[in-house]
């Protein structure tokens, strides 16, 4: 029986957080790891991983379900989950901005129509600046929005930009910065304290050498 | 469209058969514990003011109670906590009683919107006591003495964990490092989330590179009573070094009951520092996601209806705790209370039937009338 069931967001973040896991001495193997098990057992045996949809991570840790995640900082910012979050790793690197067309001015719109996956991050951002908003919510392809007549502007995670550029859009703003976080469930944090504090140590000490080379 | 009769509201719920014995076990459980610490049942009224809540919860936590208005057009809520109203009543119906009061209750309390996505109940029962009237360590004491006990007696396996701290530690740090309320809130949570590395970053301007780790990684772990010789090392304005004491004080009595296998300090818990003035702990069992109870000394909360007495008590949420019993009752084979099932009894003659029906309950026996042919 694993000590501790961790989800790690799929996607993005997947290969970065499994590189950041076998630097810390946590080796999946890579036979579990091609087959499309959702959920495999580390070398050791003392873990257990579960792939997820990012979005899902905080659902499966809030409940208990799985005692850690490795997640991006801007899904934790719009789930609003109430967890722990003792590491911040220097995995997936990225910033949530505000985007529109080049040329088009946001101040002169009376009311904005901000188009995103992000409708929290959204909506407390331009709440924090009194500007009314109308958020429409898409599930992808945010970037199309603008072009096509359906949003002033987006807010979108960005990574490099190019899909911005080559679609013709602008930073306007960055609202904020994202890494990938370790995040604990609170009850796990002090029934598995052992288990956890060895996992945080290894992950920090991993991280610190990545950081270093 | 009209919606279907078999639908209910979200957040709420059927309670039978295994589930709802275990519900009253554990409620009777509870009581028989309360009782024998000489603490009396009180139940507050499900309907009451709006305001009530308000000024014994605070505006937030308030904020998720069911309202509606009172015909005269006041607002009302479902109660969404039992203390409120303990609290008023102890400084009103009961002002002229005797002190210290012990008051014991379990009753649902009721939230519109649950405190976290991982809870959606919106219904809950409430298992909890209130020690008003003396601030010493011996009421906190006798408080956890009560939960300890309460968790012994239930079938846990020993699989949960009472965690202590006082407010008066962060508050005496905030104290001394002359916070603004802003940053004062921006530590807690720093705090509250375990983000060592974002602390030690906080703590920059205020502290010296190994003092700040230290104190980082003092709020970040938990344990037992070498917990406080480190805090002492690390934290020494006179505010918090008081509290350490108070916690230290209780430590020596939990190691004197051999208890420690079951309580940690933990200095990292900061959730609602604005409602707590000395004591607080935390309740988390195996197999539940969630934390099942807190509790600690609220000195401020009795002023706000009119009498300032010290108060210290707990609350724990039973719903949670059947969760965790039911999924143990599962593991656990031949554990399964099966459904009594008393033979059935018949007889042409509705009189006789009866006669020999309540002569069996007089003698304490489950009858079951057969029904269908008279």
């Amino acid at each position: 029986m694993p000590e501790l069931t961790i989800a790690v967001a799929k996607g993005r973040l997947q290969a970065e957080a499994l590189a950041l896991l076998a630097g810390a001495g946590v080796a999946v193997p890579s036979d579990a790891l091609s087959s499309r098990r959702l959920a495999v057992e580390d070398e050791s045996g003392r873990y257990r991983f579960i792939f997820v949809k990012p979005a899902d991570v905080p659902v499966y840790v809030e409940h208990g379900i799985a005692d850690c995640g490795i997640v991006g900082r801007d899904i934790l910012l719009e789930s609003e989950a109430d967890l722990l979050q003792p590491l911040t790793l220097a995995i997936g690197r990225c910033s949530i901005v505000v985007a529109a067309l080049t040329g088009v001015s946001l101040s002169d719109a009376g009311m904005l129509r901000v188009a995103t996956k992000y409708p929290r991050i959204a909506a407390a951002h331009f709440g924090a600046r009194g500007r009314p908003v109308e958020i429409i919510e898409l599930s992808g392809s945010v970037e199309l929005a603008p072009l096509l007549g359906l949003a002033d502007c987006i807010v979108d995670l960005v990574e490099t930009g190019r899909t911005l550029r080559e679609n013709g859009l602008n930073v306007i703003e960055v609202i904020n910065e994202s890494t990938g976080r370790l995040v604990v469930n609170r009850a796990s944090y002090q029934l598995k304290a052992e288990a956890i504090g060895s996992l945080i140590g290894a992950l920090d000490l991993a991280a610190a050498k990545e950081f270093e080379s | 469209m009209s919606e279907p009769l078999s639908k209910i509201p979200s957040g709420m719920r059927y309670y039978f058969g295994q589930e709802a014995r275990l519900r009253r076990t554990i409620e009777e459980t509870a009581m028989t514990v309360f009782d024998g610490w000489s603490y009396e049942e009180i139940t507050t009224p499900t309907v009451d003011y709006y305001s009530l809540f308000e000024h014994g919860m605070g505006r937030a936590e308030a904020h998720r109670a069911f309202r509606f208005t009172d015909t005269d057009g006041r607002l009302l809520a479902l109660r969404p906590d039992v203390t409120s109203a303990t609290a008023r009543a102890a400084a009103t119906l009961f002002a002229e009683r005797e002190r210290p009061l012990r008051l014991c209750y379990a009753a649902p309390v009721f939230r519109q919107q649950p405190q976290s996505h991982a809870e959606w109940r919106r219904e809950s029962t409430q298992i909890g006591c209130e020690f008003i009237g003396a601030n010493t360590n011996l009421s906190d004491l006798e408080v956890l003495a009560i939960a300890s006990e309460f968790l012994q007696r239930l079938d846990l396996g020993g699989n949960y964990s009472i965690t202590l701290n006082n407010v008066e530690i962060f508050n005496g740090v905030a104290e001394r490092l002359a916070l603004d309320p802003s940053s004062r809130e921006e530590m807690r949570h720093l705090i509250d989330v375990r983000n060592a590395a974002d602390l030690e970053r906080f703590l920059k301007p205020y502290a010296s590179a190994e003092d700040r780790r230290a104190f980082a990684q003092l709020m970040q772990l938990s344990g037992k009573r070498e917990t406080l010789d480190w805090a002492r090392r690390v934290i020494s304005n006179a505010r918090s070094s008081s509290a350490l004491d108070c916690l230290e004080g209780l430590w020596t009595v939990i190691e004197s009951l051999d208890l420690t296998t079951s309580f940690e300090i933990d200095l990292g818990d900061v959730s609602r520092l604005d409602y707590y003035t000395g004591l607080t702990f935390k309740v988390y069992v195996n197999g539940a996601g969630a934390r099942v109870g807190s509790g600690g000394r609220y000195d401020g909360l009795t002023a706000s209806f009119g009498k300032a007495e010290p108060a210290v008590g707990f609350v724990l949420d039973l719903d949670a705790l059947i969760d965790v019993l039911l999924a143990r009752a599962k593991d656990l084979p031949g554990t399964r209370t099966p459904p009594r099932k008393a033979p059935e009894l018949a007889d042409s003659d509705p009189s006789a039937l009866f006669l020999k029906a309540v002569e069996r309950r007089a003698q304490g026996e489950r009858v079951l009338i057969k029904s269908g042919e008279v």
